[in-house]
């Protein structure tokens, strides 16, 4: 499974890109990290799964939902990420 | 020459010769001292006449009246005691000198040496009257008879006679003999002679030394008058003498001496004869004692033997006892004393032989029967009887133990047995066992045989008792026959209880043997009645079976199983009767034997009539059975031939399916031609397709009949109405979704500009790349694909990519994603940043937009959409309705930075 969390501490940006979502049909994932940001400091790599955003599953979220629950942790991100591509729910 | 041993008081060495060489002086002078010869002449005198007056005689003058020589030859007589020669009575001279030899002769022949007178001569002298030779004479023979046999303790005569002066005068302090002259002259010598031998004639205290002449008076007063001794003394002529004349002296004294030492003599004879008498008397006595003592135990033997050789037995041990007791007091206190009587006896004879012996005497000889060996006979007879009377006694008292003991014990085992015995007998007649079952009566078995077991462990006792019984016959026990009374009960009872042992015993066995009978066929009509009572309801399960057939070679092995199963009613009824058959069978021996039990099977609960019924109810079911198949069978017919129908329909329709879908695929697949071309193929298509649709509802109908009559399965066809449907609805879809593609395609092309070569192009790689030829390429393809194109892609960028053309996960790549992909690159299309950048127009190159500026430049539609999905900006410089356009913009192509 190799799922891991990481908490980022605030303020944005966490320099990441996501990319996915429920109404791509593509489950959420990392594509891009600035360099010496703080998602790549905290260890996420491209192509990490992002399972949970917060604490929440992030498997029903469309795009622009999951981007407005990141932007809305203003102190701090926690997500929960997987390496391996998770199961896709319909 | 007598030696005299030192410290006797007198010195005494005279002998014979020596006075007699003194006389011979005075012979050879003739002369005789005066007062001697006078004191002699008297002494001498007196002295023959105390010896003649026993012959009748006295002489008056001495040298005269001796001269004939009879006087002489009669003194001599009278002296010695023995006789003389005859003398001669004749007057002459020679008469009287032959007699004076006669008595020299006789005085010779005791061993007078005469030296003096031997001469013819001198023995004239004496029948002449010569004074002095006849006073020798007389002297000698005074010598000779008074005074030479005189004995004291081995001195002899002169000597011995000075010496019992002395020993008879030694207590006498003022008595001093040491001769025959000076001593004597006091007159207490006599005195104390007289004195010594008889205190009771003179009371010597009062006597005085300085009377000497008073003293030698009354001595020879004495004398003469209580000791016939003649006064030959004279007591002037003893005092006035200096040294009285010494023969008379002697002879005077040896009167004395001869009177007590006669005396003594008498004495001594006398207790001599005494002692003989008393060793004598005491002898007898001895021996009578020895007579009566022997009498005496010789009776008591005689009295006790016949009462220890009695043995009349007793009755009781007591009385025996009590004779043992007796016997114990003979041995203790009467015996013993006895025993010393024999011990005294023995002695006693043993003394008396050995007193015999010693006095010299003959050996006693004990009276008849009285012997020694006499008595050790009897002692030994006694000693005998005692020994077997003891023995008797014990063995008499063993005999008497043994028996009261074999009484008793006869006494107790015949209480124990008669104990036991009782009741037996009403035991063993009961007749318990003709109602029990057969585990009671093997029970009652089993007790039986116990029982039979301790009656022969009585056997033995039995027999026992009987032996004792014997032995008190044999010992002549005295109450015998009450004994023998109860053992003769005894036994009879005991071969009654044998007898009737026996019976029981065969009764039981046979009352078992009868009830295994019963209960072995009770157990083979448990064994047979229920695999046959479970065959029938097994039987009637399955005649009752609702059986579901599916096929008709089902219904018709049910059919076939059927038939077995009537071919096997048959047998089964053979089993039945003779099931049956057992049950009566056990009725017959109850009623034959008329055993008291129920006939009812412990072993089976199956009864006659529950079997019964259930036969004529198989009986029943067997030909509805019949019936019910015989429908069946016809309904699995009309099932076949529908699913005839069906297959045949199926089998066309199938593969028409089939065709048509590889008929599609290759349309889509191919390369030459324009898409339009295909798009009318596939338009045809479906044509076909839309016209060939009664078919299946054909079909349909088929089906549903074959539903109805609850088939499921046919062998006829592989196809299953759902394949036929599901292969329509794939037919429908596929040709949909093919024409829908090649629309897609033919959007494609038009909206990116793609001429038909460069689709052509694109579909050649694609089916160059689709290894499997199925209108999709794997991950693996793709890449391939992606590097023949000359794509250097890192892992990342691959799976990027993949993510784009493969979506939805599903690891394969469509064509239409494939020429997304393909002409992405290549497309002038929108972006994230484009968009972003109009709606910075919009916004007037603020970060943000405002609603109402979107109200303004777009449709309503889409500005409220926008409003409604926009999230409010939060960078620098945000106002309150600020939207953060960038982020939607780049959000609606699914990335957004963060």
């Amino acid at each position: 499974m190799d799922s891991f969390k990481v908490v980022l501490e605030g303020p944005a940006p966490w320099g990441f890109r996501l990319q996915g979502g429920k109404d791509f049909n593509v489950p959420l994932s990392i594509s891009r990290l600035t360099p010496g940001g703080k998602a790549a400091q905290a260890g996420v790599a491209v192509g990490d799964w992002v399972l949970s955003i917060d604490g929440e599953n992030a498997g029903s979220l469309t795009h622009i939902e999951a981007q407005n629950k990141i932007r809305a942790c203003g102190e701090r991100l926690s997500l929960g990420l997987s390496r391996a591509q998770p199961v896709q729910s319909k | 020459m007598n030696q005299i041993e030192p410290g006797v008081q007198y010195n005494y060495v005279y002998d014979e010769d020596e006075y007699m060489i003194q006389e011979e002086e005075w012979d050879r002078d003739l002369l005789l001292d005066p007062a001697w010869e006078k004191q002699q002449r008297k002494t001498f005198t007196a002295w023959c006449n105390s010896h003649l007056r026993k012959a009748g005689t006295q002489i008056e003058n001495i040298e005269e009246d001796f001269r004939n020589g009879l006087k002489l030859m009669l003194l001599l007589e009278v002296i010695s005691g023995e006789r003389l020669p005859k003398p001669d009575r004749g007057k002459m001279r020679f008469h009287k000198i032959a007699n004076v030899n006669k008595a020299l002769d006789y005085i010779a022949s005791k061993g007078v040496k005469l030296v003096s007178i031997g001469a013819e001569g001198e023995r004239c002298e004496i029948v002449d009257g010569n004074v002095k030779m006849t006073l020798g004479m007389i002297w000698t023979i005074i010598l000779r008879f008074a005074i030479q046999d005189i004995s004291v303790e081995e001195t002899s005569a002169k000597e011995g006679l000075l010496l019992w002066c002395q020993r008879k005068t030694a207590p006498y302090r003022n008595v001093n003999i040491q001769n025959f002259h000076t001593s004597w002259k006091d007159g207490l010598g006599l005195c104390a002679l007289i004195h010594r031998h008889r205190p009771d004639l003179i009371d010597y205290s009062k006597l005085n030394k300085d009377d000497p002449i008073g003293n030698i008076n009354l001595a020879m007063e004495i004398a003469e008058k209580h000791l016939d001794i003649p006064k030959m003394l004279d007591a002037e002529d003893i005092v006035n003498t200096p040294k009285p004349d010494e023969r008379a002296i002697m002879t005077y004294v040896s009167c004395f001496y001869h009177a007590f030492a006669g005396a003594e003599q008498a004495e001594t004879a006398a207790n001599r004869i005494c002692k003989v008498l008393a060793v004598n008397q005491e002898n007898e006595r001895l021996m009578e004692e020895y007579e009566r003592l022997a009498s005496e135990l010789l009776e008591w033997i005689r009295r006790t033997i016949p009462w220890l050789e009695n043995r009349t037995p007793e009755k009781t041990m007591q009385a025996m006892q009590k004779k043992l007791e007796d016997f114990r007091d003979y041995r203790r206190k009467h015996k013993p004393p006895k025993v010393q009587e024999k011990c005294q006896l023995e002695i006693n004879f043993n003394t008396l032989q050995t007193k015999l012996r010693i006095s010299n005497r003959p050996a006693f000889m004990p009276s008849e029967g009285k012997m020694v060996s006499d008595i050790a006979g009897a002692w030994q007879r006694l000693e005998q009887a005692e020994k077997g009377y003891e023995e008797w006694l014990l063995n008499e008292i063993r005999r008497l133990e043994r028996l009261e003991h074999l009484a008793e014990k006869f006494r107790q085992k015949a209480s124990t047995h008669e104990t036991w015995a009782y009741g037996k007998e009403q035991i063993l007649l009961q007749k318990d066992y003709e109602s029990a079952s057969l585990t009671e009566v093997r029970a009652l078995l089993r007790k039986h045989e116990a029982f039979e077991s301790d009656l022969a462990a009585h056997q033995d006792r039995v027999e026992q008792i009987a032996a004792i019984a014997q032995e008190l016959n044999e010992l002549d026990y005295h109450d015998a026959v009450n004994v023998n009374d109860r053992c003769q009960k005894i036994c009879d009872q005991w071969d009654r209880l044998g007898t009737l042992t026996q019976k029981r015993r065969e009764a039981l066995e046979r009352m078992e043997k009868l009830l295994e009978t019963i209960d072995q066929l009770h157990l083979e009509f448990a064994k047979r009645a229920a695999p046959f009572n479970n065959w029938m309801e097994g039987a009637m399960e399955d005649l009752q079976d609702m059986f579901i057939v599916h096929s008709i070679e089902e219904i018709q092995s049910l059919i076939t199983a059927h038939e077995q199963f009537k071919a096997t009613l048959p047998e089964a009824d053979g089993e039945r009767q003779s099931i049956m058959a057992i049950q009566n069978e056990v009725e017959k021996v109850i009623q034959s034997y008329n055993i008291r039990i129920s006939s009812s099977n412990p072993y089976s609960t199956v009864t006659m009539d529950e079997l019964r019924t259930k036969w004529d109810k198989v009986k029943q079911l067997v030909p509805i059975r019949d019936q019910s198949l015989q429908e069946e069978l016809a309904r699995q017919h009309a099932n076949e031939r529908l699913r005839r129908q069906f297959a045949a329909q199926a089998n066309a329709i199938g593969p028409w399916i089939q065709n048509k879908m590889e008929e599609i695929a290759r349309s889509s697949i191919q390369i030459t031609g324009a898409l339009e071309d295909q798009m009318n193929q596939l338009k045809q298509y479906e044509h076909n397709i839309i016209n060939y649709k009664n078919n299946i509802d054909k079909l349909e109908g088929d089906h549903q009949l074959i539903q109805e009559a609850l088939v499921f399965d046919n062998k006829h066809t592989n196809y299953t109405m759902e394949h036929i449907r599901v292969g329509w609805e794939l037919l429908l879809t596929t040709i949909a979704r093919t024409i829908n593609e090649v629309e897609t395609q033919i959007l494609t092309r038009d909206a990116k500009g793609i001429t038909q070569e460069q689709m052509n192009e694109f579909r050649a790689s694609f089916n160059h790349f689709d290894r499997r030829k199925n209108g999709l390429m794997d991950h693996e393809d793709f890449r391939a694909c992606l590097i023949s194109m000359g794509y250097d892609l890192g892992e990342a960028e691959f799976a990027r990519i993949m993510t784009l053309v493969d979506p939805n996960g599903q690891g394969t790549v469509t064509f239409q994603s494939f020429i997304d992909f393909m002409t992405r690159e290549t497309a002038d299309t929108d972006t994230a940043e484009q968009v972003i950048a109009s709606f910075r127009i919009l916004a007037s190159d603020k970060p943000y937009i405002l609603a109402e500026e979107l109200r303004r430049e777009l449709p309503p539609d889409q500005a409220q959409y926008c409003i409604k999905r926009m999230p409010a900006y939060s960078g620098p410089g945000s106002v309150p309705g600020a939207l953060d356009y960038a982020a939607f913009s780049s959000a609606l192509y699914g990335e957004s930075d963060l």
